[in-house]
C-alpha cells in the first residue's frame, strides 16, 4: 500500500551485482557472528573484557529501541531508563522468590523475561496518550517526567524493588533446567570453561541478536513504512490510510519492550536490582536516558546497525580504557585528579557527539554507507541517500537513516 | 546459610599450595608479596575523601615494608578507580579479583551492593569504605571500626551528657534515602526508644540542595537537636539554615557529613554547631599514632587535600595486618586461611586509631566506640576532638539488623 510511498527506484544495474553484494553481506555477517560465538575463547580467562561485551549488548539492545522511536517514527525519548527500571523490576518480582518482605512470585525465569518485556511494553502503551498528543521537544521534557516518577516508584515501592539501600537479587536465569550461573563441572569449548560469564554472553547474543533482526524486519516492511510516513507528514500518512495514533503507540510501546529488554539484561550483568539514590548517578538515571540519546545520535538517527555501533562507543569505551589503564599503566601518576580513563573516555564520546552534529548528522550509519557504495558501485547516484523523501512531505533531511532498503 | 555458602566455594576447588616458610597460599600471594586490592574513588562524587583513603592505604603499605612486610612478603597495593559507579565496578572486579588475596579499601555502598555475590563466591574479603551495618550479612565484609547507626547512638549519649538533650525531647533527623541515610536513622530511632525522644524523621535525595524548607518545619515542631546523615553540601544548607532562622540547637552528624572545604563555602560562619561523630580520629588528633600518620602524609603528599580519609585508610591496612599475621601464624594465607583467620581475632588493636576490634560474632558490628569531633576553622582539617575514643552504654545494648 504504503510501498509505492517510500520505496526508493530499484538498484539500476539490474540482479547479478545486488546479488553480489547481498552475497558479501551474508559472508561478512556470518563471519562477525562466528567471531562473537568464539569471543569467550578469543578472550580467554580475562573475564573482564567479556563483562565489556556483554555491557555492550545491553546499550545495543537498549539503543536500538530508542533508534527505532526516535530515528524512524520521530518521537523523541528521555524516558528510556524509566523502562529499564521496569524491566529489570519486572523480572526479579516475577522470578524472584518471596523472602524478608519482598514480593517475588518465583516463576520460571524465561517467564519473568518474557513478563518483564510484555510489562514494559504495556508501560509503554499507558503513555502513549501523551505520545500522541506532544512533538518534538515537548515530547522529550514530558518523557522526562518518567524518570522522576521511576526514582520515586523505586524508593517507596520497597517491597517490589528492594529499596534504595540493598536492593534485591534478581534470579540466575535458567532455560529447560540449565541455569546460567557457575557449575562443577562445566562445559568447555575450544578448552575454555563455559561458567557464568560466558553463559551470559551467549544469552545476551541470542537475545541481542533477535531483537536486531526484529528491528530490520520492522524497519523494512510496512510497520517501518508507517512509522517513516508518520514521522515526515502526519496528514499525507492519514490520506494513506495509516492510523497515525496507532502507528504513535506502536512504536512507544515497541521502543519500551525493548528498553525493558535491555533492564533485564541489566539485572542479569549486575547481579543486582537496586532502583538509585537520585536522579544523576545510577543505572537508572537522566544520565542513561543521556548515554542512549549519544548511542542514537553517533550510530545515526534510525539506524538500527548504527545503533550497535553507538553503543560500542558509548558503552564500550570508558569500560575498555579503564582495564587498559590498570593493565597497561595508562594514567598510573593521576592520583590527585588530572587525567584519567574516565575523564579520557568522557572526552571521547562527547566529542563524536559534537562531530557527529557538526560533520555527518546521519551519524555512522551514513559514513558507513558511504563507505559502502564507494567499494561496491562507484557508478550509484544514491551514494548517500537513504531514502527519497515523501511527495509533499518535509525536505529530505541529512540526519535520517531509514536503514537502506537496497540492502 | 552465607557463612556455610560461602566455605564451600573457592578453597575447595583450588588446591592451595605451599610457598615459603611453608605457608600456604593461592591467589594474590607469592613467596615475596601479599598483593592487596584497592577499589577507590578519584573520579566521582567521593574524589577528594578516595584520594586521602588511597592515601592513607598506602602510607600503611610503605610502612609495613620498611618493617620488613608481613609473613616475609612484602605488601603490594593494586589500586583502581570505579568513580563511585557500580557497573564500572562490576567491569573492574574481574580484571582485579585474580591478582590479589583481598581488598584493602572497596569504596561505596552502591559498589558494594553490585559485587556482593562476587565477594562471596571468590571468597574475596574486602574492608568496606561504607560503614552500614546493613552490609554485616556478608561474610566476606570486614567492617572497620562502627557502623552509621552506632555512631548516632553514641552521638546522642553524648550530647545528653553534656545537658544539651533530656528525656522526652523533640529531635529531627534529615537523611538520605539510601543505604547511608537509612541506617543512620537506625541509629535516632533506637536512642528515642530508650529516652523517650520524639523523632520527627525527613528524608531527602542526595541531590537536594536547599534545606531551609525542613529545617523551618522542625523548627515548628520544637526540636531539641537536630541530627544530620547527608553530604557535606547539605549539612552545610541545613547548619546555615540553623542558624539563620535563629533556632540555633547543636547539630550531630555522622562522618561522611563533613568535608574541610564546607569551611570556604559561605556557610562557614554557622558550621560551628556541628558534632561530628566518627569511628576514626579527626584529622588533628592528638592520639600519638594519629599524629605520627597525619605528620608522614604531609611530607609525602605536601599540596594533597587534607580529610578523614588518610586515618581511615591507614587503619583498614592495619586490620588486615592483623588478619595477616593471624593467618601466616596459622600457615595459612589463602583466602580460606584468611577468612577463618579473622573470625578468630577478638581483639585487634590499631593504636587507638579506631576502638578495639572484635571479629568473632558474624553479623554484630565489630566495635561500638566513636570520636565526638567539634568543627573548629584553626584546626587541621577543621574538626577538633571533643572527646577521646567514647562508647555510651546505650550502643552497648543496641542490636544490629544481622546480629545474632
Amino acid at each position: 500500500m504504503s510501498d509505492t510511498l517510500v520505496k526508493p527506484t530499484s538498484p539500476p544495474a539490474g540482479a547479478p551485482p545486488a546479488r553480489r553484494r547481498n552475497r558479501l553481506a551474508i559472508a561478512g555477517g556470518a563471519v562477525l557472528l562466528l567471531v562473537l560465538v568464539l569471543l569467550p575463547v578469543l578472550i580467554g580467562n580475562e573475564v573482564a573484557y567479556l563483562k565489556v561485551a556483554q555491557y555492550i549488548l545491553i546499550g545495543a539492545v537498549g539503543g536500538i529501541g530508542l533508534t527505532l522511536l526516535v530515528g524512524q517514527a520521530g518521537q523523541l525519548s528521555l524516558a528510556h531508563p524509566f523502562f529499564l527500571l521496569v524491566g529489570a523490576v519486572s523480572y526479579a518480582v516475577i522470578s524472584g522468590e518471596a523472602e524478608a518482605g519482598l514480593v517475588g512470585l518465583g516463576l520460571p525465569p524465561v517467564v519473568g523475561l518474557v513478563g518483564a518485556v510484555l510489562i514494559s511494553g504495556l508501560f509503554g502503551l499507558a503513555f502513549a496518550p501523551v505520545a500522541g498528543r506532544l512533538r518534538g521537544i515537548y515530547l522529550g521534557v514530558a518523557s522526562l517526567s518518567l524518570v522522576f516518577l521511576g526514582l520515586w516508584l523505586g524508593q517507596s515501592l520497597e517491597s517490589l524493588t528492594g529499596g534504595t539501600s540493598s536492593g534485591r537479587t534478581p534470579p540466575n536465569f535458567e532455560l529447560l533446567g540449565f541455569v546460567f550461573a557457575n557449575s562443577q563441572p562445566a562445559p568447555t569449548i575450544l578448552g575454555i570453561a563455559i561458567q557464568k560469564q560466558q553463559r551470559l554472553w551467549y544469552l545476551f547474543l541470542v537475545l541481542a541478536v533477535v531483537a536486531y533482526l526484529l528491528a530490520r524486519g520492522a524497519v523494512r516492511s510496512r510497520i517501518g513504512r508507517a512509522w517513516r510516513a508518520v514521522r515526515d507528514n502526519e496528514a499525507a500518512a492519514t490520506a494513506m490510510g495509516v492510523n497515525v495514533t496507532r502507528v504513535k503507540a506502536g512504536a512507544f510501546v515497541v521502543s519500551s519492550a525493548y528498553a525493558g529488554l535491555a533492564g533485564v539484561m541489566t539485572a542479569l550483568w549486575l547481579d543486582l536490582v537496586k532502583p538509585d539514590e537520585n536522579e544523576f548517578t545510577g543505572n537508572y538515571s537522566l544520565t542513561v536516558a543521556i548515554a542512549f540519546l549519544a548511542i542514537v545520535i553517533i550510530g545515526g538517527l534510525g539506524s538500527v546497525p548504527g545503533a550497535v555501533f553507538g553503543a560500542i562507543v558509548v558503552y564500550g569505551l570508558q569500560q575498555f580504557f579503564l582495564l587498559g589503564a590498570n593493565e597497561f599503566g595508562w594514567f598510573a601518576d593521576a592520583q590527585f585528579g588530572g587525567l584519567t580513563a574516565v575523564v579520557l573516555s568522557a572526552f571521547v564520546y562527547g566529542a563524536a557527539v559534537v562531530l557527529v552534529v557538526l560533520f555527518e548528522p546521519g551519524g555512522a550509519a551514513a559514513i558507513g554507507r558511504r563507505l559502502l557504495a564507494r567499494r561496491t558501485n562507484t557508478t550509484d547516484s544514491r551514494t548517500d541517500t537513504a531514502v527519497p523523501a515523501a511527495s509533499g512531505g518535509r525536505e529530505r533531511s541529512p540526519e535520517r537513516n531509514d536503514d537502506d532498503p537496497r540492502a | 546459610m552465607l557463612v556455610l555458602a560461602a566455605c564451600g566455594s573457592t578453597a575447595d576447588q583450588q588446591t592451595a599450595e605451599a610457598g615459603a616458610g611453608g605457608v600456604k597460599t593461592d591467589k594474590g600471594v607469592t613467596d615475596t608479596t601479599i598483593t592487596l586490592g584497592v577499589m577507590g574513588d578519584n573520579t566521582g562524587v567521593f574524589k577528594n575523601l578516595g584520594a586521602g583513603l588511597n592515601a592513607g592505604n598506602q602510607l600503611w603499605a610503605d610502612d609495613v615494608n620498611a618493617a620488613g612486610g608481613i609473613c616475609g612478603r612484602q605488601i603490594e597495593l593494586e589500586i583502581v578507580d570505579h568513580g563511585y559507579k557500580a557497573d564500572t565496578a562490576k567491569t573492574l572486579y574481574p580484571q582485579l579479583e585474580p591478582k590479589v588475596l583481598g581488598m584493602v579499601q572497596l569504596l561505596g555502598s552502591p559498589v558494594l551492593a553490585a559485587l556482593k555475590q562476587n565477594l562471596i563466591d571468590d571468597q574475596v574479603l574486602a574492608a568496606p569504605a561504607s560503614w552500614s551495618s546493613e552490609v554485616l550479612n556478608n561474610p566476606s565484609i570486614m567492617m572497620i571500626g562502627t557502623t552509621y547507626d552506632l555512631e548516632i547512638v553514641n552521638g546522642l549519649a553524648y550530647l545528653q551528657q553534656q545537658g544539651l538533650l533530656a528525656d522526652g525531647d523533640t529531635i529531627g533527623h534529615i537523611y538520605i534515602d539510601g543505604e547511608y541515610g537509612g541506617n543512620g536513622l537506625k541509629g535516632s530511632q533506637y536512642y528515642a526508644e530508650q529516652h523517650g525522644l520524639t523523632v520527627r524523621e525527613a528524608k531527602i535525595t542526595s541531590t537536594d540542595n536547599d534545606l531551609t524548607g525542613i529545617v523551618t518545619g522542625l523548627r515548628g515542631e520544637g526540636i531539641k537537636v537536630l541530627v544530620l546523615t547527608t553530604t557535606p553540601g547539605q549539612s552545610a544548607s541545613a547548619l546555615a539554615a540553623n542558624q539563620a532562622l535563629g533556632l540555633n540547637v547543636p547539630v550531630l552528624g555522622n562522618n561522611p557529613t563533613f568535608d574541610p572545604a564546607l569551611l570556604d563555602s559561605p556557610a562557614a560562619g554557622a558550621l560551628g554547631n556541628l558534632y561530628v561523630a566518627a569511628s576514626s580520629p579527626p584529622f588533628s588528633s592528638k592520639t600519638p599514632k594519629a599524629v605520627e600518620v597525619a605528620t608522614e602524609y604531609k611530607q609525602k603528599y605536601p599540596s594533597a587535600p587534607i580529610n578523614a580519609g588518610v586515618h581511615t585508610g591507614y587503619v583498614e591496612g592495619m586490620v588486615w595486618q592483623a588478619v595477616l599475621e593471624k593467618a601466616c601464624e596459622s600457615g595459612d594465607l589463602s583466602r580460606a586461611g584468611v577468612a577463618t583467620a579473622l573470625t578468630t581475632l577478638t581483639s585487634v588493636k590499631t593504636d587507638d586509631l579506631v576502638t578495639e576490634l572484635d571479629y568473632s560474632s558474624p553479623g554484630s558490628p565489630p566495635t561500638r566506640g566513636v570520636y565526638i569531633a567539634k568543627v573548629d576553622p584553626a584546626a587541621e582539617g577543621g574538626l577538633t576532638e571533643v572527646a577521646p575514643l567514647f562508647t555510651a552504654p546505650e550502643a552497648a545494648g543496641y542490636k544490629a539488623p544481622y546480629q545474632q
